[in-house]
C-alpha cells in the first residue's frame, strides 16, 4: 500500500475534490471513502489529509461547516464550492491527459 | 465568480490571523473526532475499548505534528511566526542585558554616525542649490599656469574678454566683495562697516532669486546716473541695523560717503559663496571698462552654461579663449589660464575631503560594530547550542531557527536604528560644526534630519540585522544535533569553527580600530603641532581692530609700470593713520599700541613686494610678503628681536630708510652672512629708496598652518614712496591696530572707539576682537573635526576592546575544567596566564600588524589634510599601536583574573 507521502500532492487534491463532488463529508469520511472506492488500494493518512483539506479550504475550493453526523456526533463537514467544482474539472482534465500520456508511453515504449 | 472566492479567502485569512485560537480549537475537535472514529472502528473489529484506544492512537500518529502542518496551510503562518519570533527574541534579549546594552549602544553609534555623515555628504554633494538652473551655474576663475593649484578671481579685463568671446555661456555677471562703510544714522545708530558685494546688472537675475521686499537694481528703470546709487540689504541687516522697519524700501543711507536708496531686501536664507554679505550694490561697467586698468584679479565671475553644455565643453571653450588672449595681449594674459567650476563645487568643494574622511571613519566604526556584535552573537549561539538543538529536535525546521535568530538581530538593529536616529540628529550638529561655523559653510547650517538621513539609517539597520544574525544562523545550521544535545552542559559551548570565526572577527576589529586610530592620531598630531607652535607673538591681552580708508581717497592711477598699475599717493592717509596712532598711544589702560598694514597671521590677502639684492655683481630678485608697521610693533606683539632694533621715532621720511627682516629672510637672502646692515631695494615704484636692514626679528608665520618659516620684510609706514606701482594699493590706507591692554577689555575698547571717532567720525572699527579670537577663529572648526574623528576612533577602540574581552572570557569559560585540572596538578599563576594568553595575544598581534599595514597604505589619502606631519610618521603609529595593545590587554585582564581564581575543587566536583 503506498504511503501517503507517495501520493503526489496534486493527486491527493484531485482525490479529495472528486470524493466531495457528490456529498459533503468530514475528514474521516473522506479517508474511508477514498479507501473504499479504491478497494483499499489507496489509504490517505491523517498526516496528509488534514493539511490538504486545510490547504484546499484556504484556496477557496472547498468550504467547511460543523454539522451532526447520522449518529448525532458533531463533525466538520467539507463541501465543494462552485469554484471547487471548476477546479475539479480542470484537474480531471489534466489528470486524464497525464495518465493517457503515461499509458501511451507504457504501451509503445 | 472570482470575487466570491476572493472574499471567502480573505475571510479565511482574516480569521486565521485574528482568531487563531478558535481555529486551533476547531482543529483539535476535528482531529479528536477522527481519533474517535478510528477507535470505534477498532472496537468494531473486536478489540477492547482500552486496546482500541491505544491502537488507534498508535495508528493515528502525532496529532501535534498534523496540527502544526495544518496550521502551515493557513498562509498567514509567517505573521504568526514573526509574532512568536519577536516575543521570543525580546525575551532572549531581556535575559542578557549586558549583551543587549553593548549591542544597542554600538549599533546606535554606528548607524547614527553613518547616517549623520552621509546626510551631510548628501547635503554637500547632492542638494540642489536654491538658484534657478543651479546645475548650469559656474564660477570661472583664473590661475597662474605655473601654479595651477592656486586659483585667483578674475580681472575686469578677463571678465570683459570672457563676456565677449565665450560661446558656452548664455549669461555672465561679476561681483566684487569688500567692506562698505555705513555712516552713522540720524537716530544715533553708529557708523558700521558692512561686508558688501558689488554686482554687475543681471547678477540677481542670473541666480534667479526673488527679493523678500522691494526689487533688484534695474539699469533701464533707474536713471543711468542714479543706477549706481541704490543698495539691496540683507534680511539680517534690515532686522538688526534698521530694526526691521516696514518702510525700509526707499530709505536713504550713506555708504562710503555716497547717499544710496535702499531698493530691496534679500530673503533671509540667501547664501552665495560667502555667507556674511549684508549689502549688494550695482557695479556699472561703462563701455570703456576693458580699457580701464585693473589691478589684481579680485572679481568673482558667475556664468550660466547654455542648455546642454557640459563643464568639459565650457572648459575647452575657456582654454581656447585663454590661449587666444595670451596671444592678443600677452602683457595682461600671458601665463594665465581659466578654470570653469560648478557653483556647487565652488561653494562646498572644500568640505569634501574632510567629509569623506569622516565618512570612512564612521563606516569603519559601523563595520567594527557589526563584527563585534556578530562575534558576540556567535558566542551566544554556541552557548545556546543546546537550546537550539532542542528546538530542532522538537521539530523546528532549520529555516525556522535561522529566522528566529534573524528576528532577534532585527529587533536589536531596529532598536539600534531608532537610537541611531537620535545619534544622527546630534551627529549632524557635530558634523556641521566640525566643518566650520555657518559662515564658512552656508548650506550646511541648514542640514537637518531629513528623509535621506532616515532612509540611510533604516537601510543600515536592515544591513546590520543581516550582518548580525547571519553568522550565528549559519553556525547553527552546521550544528550536529546529537553531539550538541549529548555534550555535558559546560562543554556544549565548544565549537571549533565558532572560535576561528570569532578570532578572525577580533583580528578584523583590531585592524579597523588601528586604522582609525592612526588617521585620528595623525590629524590630532598635525593639529597639536599647529596649535602648539610658537608664532613669536604673545596674543594674550592683545586687542585688535582694523581701520581703513578706501584707496580712491588717497591714490590716483597715473599709468603702468611693467604691466603693473602705477598710482600717485596722497599724504593724507598716512597722516590720518599717524594721528590715530598718536591718539591711541595715549589711551588709558594700555601698555602699548602699534599697527601693521594687514593682520600678521592669517590675513585674507597677503601683499608682497619685490626685493632686489645686488650681490657680487648679480641681481637677485625675489617676491616676499611685505608689511608696513608703526614704531614699536615688535615690542607690542612681543616678537623677539634677534639682532638690531625695532622701528622707532627716528624712522621718518627724511631719515635714512630702513627695513626689518625676519630670520627666514636673513637666512635665505644672506646665507652665512650677517644680514644686519645689508641694503635692499623694494620694487614698489620709482620713488622707493635704498633701505638698510636695521633689525632681524623672529619668524611670525603668515599662515597658522604654515610649517616652515618663509621670508617676510617689514618697513615703517612713515618711510613710504609718494607713488606706488603694484597690486596692493590698499596697504597704504589701512592699519590693523594691536593694543596691549592692562585694563579690562570693554573699557579699553570703548576708549579706542572714542579715539577713532574723534579722529575720523565716519570710519568705523572693523573686525574688533582679541588677537586670540582672530588667530583661532578657524581653529575651532578643525578642532571639532579632529575631535569628531577622535571620538569615532575611541569608539572603535572601545568596541574592539569589548570584542577582545568577549573572546578572552569565552576562552577562559571553556577551559575552566582544564584550568582546574592544571591547578590541581600544581600549575602556577604564570602557567594559567600563559594558557589564556596563548589564545589571545596572537590575535592582538596579528590584528595590530594588519592594522598598521592598512593604515600605512591608506594614510596617504589624508596627506593633504596634514600639516607638518608625514602620513607615515612613525611616532603616531607607534603611539596608537601601544595604546591599542594596552587597551586590548587590559580588556583581557578580567577574564584572566577569573582564570587564576578558578578553584580546582569546585570545578572538578561540578562535572
Amino acid at each position: 500500500m503506498p504511503k501517503p507521502s507517495d501520493l503526489l500532492q496534486g493527486t491527493l487534491d484531485l482525490l479529495i475534490l472528486k470524493t466531495l463532488a457528490r456529498e459533503p463529508l468530514h475528514g474521516w469520511g473522506i479517508a474511508k471513502k477514498i479507501q473504499w472506492l479504491t478497494d483499499d488500494e489507496l489509504s490517505v493518512g491523517q498526516g496528509s489529509l488534514y493539511p490538504a483539506l486545510h490547504r484546499l479550504e484556504q484556496q477557496g475550493w472547498i468550504t467547511a461547516g460543523w454539522k451532526n453526523t447520522e449518529l448525532g456526533r458533531n463533525a466538520k463537514f467539507y463541501s465543494l464550492t462552485r469554484e471547487g467544482k471548476q477546479q475539479l474539472e480542470r484537474e480531471m482534465e489534466s489528470w486524464k491527459r497525464l495518465s493517457g500520456a503515461v499509458g501511451l508511453l507504457l504501451k509503445r515504449a | 465568480m472570482r470575487i466570491v472566492r476572493l472574499l471567502r479567502v480573505a475571510h479565511l485569512r482574516a480569521r486565521s490571523l485574528l482568531r487563531p485560537a478558535d481555529l486551533d480549537a476547531e482543529l483539535e475537535r476535528e482531529l479528536a473526532f477522527h481519533l474517535e472514529q478510528l477507535t470505534t472502528e477498532k472496537i468494531a473489529e473486536g478489540l477492547t475499548p482500552v486496546e482500541a484506544r491505544l491502537t488507534a492512537r498508535r495508528e493515528f500518529g502525532n496529532p501535534a505534528l498534523f496540527a502544526e502542518r495544518s496550521r502551515d496551510q493557513r498562509r498567514v503562518r509567517w505573521i504568526d511566526d514573526l509574532r512568536q519570533d519577536v516575543v521570543f527574541g525580546l525575551r532572549m534579549l531581556r535575559r542578557s542585558p549586558g549583551f543587549t546594552t553593548v549591542a544597542l549602544l554600538s549599533l546606535a553609534l554606528g548607524i547614527g554616525g553613518n547616517a549623520a555623515v552621509m546626510g551631510a555628504l548628501h547635503g554637500v554633494l547632492m542638494t540642489k542649490l536654491p538658484f534657478a538652473h543651479a546645475e548650469r551655474l559656474v564660477i570661472v576663475q583664473t590661475f597662474a599656469i605655473d601654479q595651477p593649484r592656486q586659483a585667483s578671481g578674475a580681472s575686469i579685463l578677463d571678465y570683459v574678454a570672457w563676456r565677449d568671446r565665450s560661446r558656452t555661456l548664455d549669461a555672465i555677471a561679476v561681483s566684487l566683495s569688500g567692506p562698505r562703510q555705513f555712516a552713522a544714522e540720524p537716530d544715533g545708530t553708529p557708523a558700521e562697516s558692512i561686508p558688501g558685494l558689488s554686482v554687475t546688472p543681471g547678477w540677481f537675475e542670473l541666480l534667479g532669486v526673488a527679493p523678500l521686499h522691494g526689487r533688484w537694481p534695474d539699469t533701464t528703470r533707474d536713471a543711468a546716473s542714479d543706477a549706481a546709487r541704490v543698495v539691496v540689504i540683507s534680511h539680517r541687516l534690515w532686522r538688526q541695523r534698521f530694526g526691521g522697519a516696514p518702510d525700509i524700501i526707499g530709505r536713504r543711507v550713506r555708504i562710503n560717503g555716497v547717499s544710496r536708496r535702499i531698493i530691496g531686501v534679500m530673503p533671509a536664507d540667501f547664501r552665495y559663496l560667502a555667507d556674511n554679505v549684508d549689502c549688494w550694490m550695482p557695479m556699472i561697467l561703462g563701455p570703456d571698462a576693458a580699457r580701464r586698468p585693473g589691478a589684481g584679479r579680485p572679481f568673482v565671475v558667475l556664468g550660466r552654461l547654455k542648455p546642454g553644455v557640459t563643464i568639459a565643453q565650457a572648459q575647452a571653450d575657456f582654454d581656447a579663449i585663454a590661449a587666444d588672449l595670451a596671444n592678443v595681449s600677452p602683457e595682461r594674459h600671458k601665463g594665465w589660464g581659466a578654470r570653469v567650476q560648478p557653483l556647487r563645487q565652488a561653494m562646498y568643494g572644500w568640505t569634501k575631503a574632510p567629509l569623506f574622511t569622516l565618512q570612512a571613519a564612521v563606516a569603519l566604526v559601523l563595520l567594527i560594530t557589526c563584527t563585534n556584535i556578530a562575534g558576540l552573537s556567535i558566542a551566544r549561539t554556541t552557548v545556546r547550542r543546546r537550546e537550539i538543538a532542542l528546538r530542532a529536535a522538537l521539530g523546528a525546521g532549520r529555516a525556522r531557527i535561522v529566522r528566529q535568530l534573524l528576528a532577534e538581530s532585527a529587533l536589536l538593529s531596529g532598536a539600534g536604528g531608532v537610537l541611531g536616529l537620535v545619534v544622527a540628529a546630534v551627529g549632524l550638529r557635530v558634523v556641521t560644526t566640525a566643518l566650520g561655523p555657518p559662515a564658512s559653510a552656508p548650506h550646511l547650517a541648514g542640514l537637518d534630519l531629513d528623509g535621506g538621513v532616515v532612509a540611510v539609517a533604516v537601510l543600515l539597520s536592515v544591513l546590520s540585522a543581516f550582518a548580525l544574525g547571519l553568522p550565528s544562523a549559519l553556525a547553527s545550521g552546521r550544528m550536529d544535533l546529537s553531539s550538541a544535545l549529548n555534550a555535558s552542559g559546560a562543554a556544549a559551548g565548544k565549537h571549533p569553527s565558532g572560535h576561528r570565526q570569532r578570532g578572525m572577527l577580533v583580528i578584523a576589529q583590531l585592524a579597523f580600530a588601528l586604522v582609525l586610530l592612526v588617521l585620528a592620531g595623525l590629524l590630532a598630531h598635525s593639529f597639536l603641532r599647529l596649535s602648539g607652535r610658537n608664532i613669536n607673538m604673545d596674543p594674550d591681552g592683545l586687542l585688535t581692530f582694523e581701520y581703513g580708508v578706501v584707496p580712491a581717497a588717497y591714490a590716483k592711477q597715473v599709468g603702468y609700470i611693467n604691466g603693473l598699475p602705477h598710482f600717485e599717493l596722497n599724504v593724507p592717509p598716512a597722516r590720518t593713520i599717524d594721528r590715530l596712532y598718536e591718539r591711541l598711544r595715549q589711551l588709558p589702560g594700555t601698555e602699548s599700541v602699534a599697527g601693521i598694514s594687514y593682520p600678521p597671521v592669517n590675513s585674507l590677502v597677503l601683499p608682497t613686494t619685490i626685493v632686489a639684492l645686488e650681490k657680487n655683481g648679480t641681481r637677485d630678485v625675489r617676491e616676499v610678503p611685505y608689511f608696513l608697521v608703526t614704531p614699536g610693533f615688535f615690542a607690542t606683539a612681543r616678537t623677539p628681536i634677534i639682532r638690531g632694533r625695532d622701528f622707532d621715532a627716528r624712522d621718518t621720511d627724511s631719515s635714512p630708510w630702513v627695513a626689518i627682516v625676519n630670520e627666514a629672510m636673513a637666512r635665505s637672502f644672506w646665507p652665512g652672512e650677517d644680514a644686519l646692515g645689508k641694503h635692499v631695494t623694494l620694487g614698489n615704484g620709482p620713488d622707493e629708496r635704498d633701505r638698510e636692514v636695521a633689525g632681524i626679528v623672529a619668524d611670525i608665520p603668515t599662515r597658522l598652518n604654515q610649517i616652515d618659516a618663509a621670508p617676510v620684510i617689514y618697513a615703517s609706514y612713515r618711510q613710504q614712496p609718494s607713488s606706488y606701482a603694484g597690486r596692493w594699493i590698499g596697504m597704504f590706507g589701512q592699519m590693523t591696530f594691536l593694543v596691549r591692554r592692562r585694563g579690562d577689555m570693554a573699557s579699553v575698547l570703548s576708549a579706542a572707539r572714542r579715539a577713532v571717532s574723534e579722529v575720523d567720525p565716519d570710519r568705523p572699527l572693523v573686525r574688533v576682537g582679541t588677537v586670540q579670537q582672530h588667530l583661532y577663529a578657524r581653529r575651532s572648526e578643525s578642532r571639532n573635526y579632529v575631535l569628531a574623528l577622535a571620538a569615532f576612533a575611541l569608539t572603535a577602540m572601545l568596541l574592539s576592546a569589548i570584542g577582545t574581552y568577549g573572546v578572552t572570557a569565552h576562552a577562559v569559560n571553556e577551559r575552566t575544567r582544564e584550568i582546574g585540572i592544571r591547578r590541581t596538578v600544581g600549575a602556577g599563576r604564570r602557567e594559567i596566564v600563559t594558557l589564556v594568553g596563548r589564545r589571545v595575544v596572537p590575535l592582538i598581534a596579528v590584528g595590530l600588524a594588519l592594522g598598521l599595514a592598512a593604515a600605512a597604505a591608506l594614510s596617504g589619502l589624508i596627506a593633504n589634510q596634514l600639516w607638518g606631519v608625514s602620513p607615515t610618521e612613525p611616532a603616531t603609529y607607534a603611539a596608537v599601536s601601544v595604546v591599542l595593545a594596552l587597551v586590548s590587554l587590559l580588556a583581557c585582564l578580567g577574564p584572566v583574573r577569573r582564570a587564576i581564581a578558578v578553584d580546582p575543587t569546585v570545578v572538578l566536583r561540578c562535572e
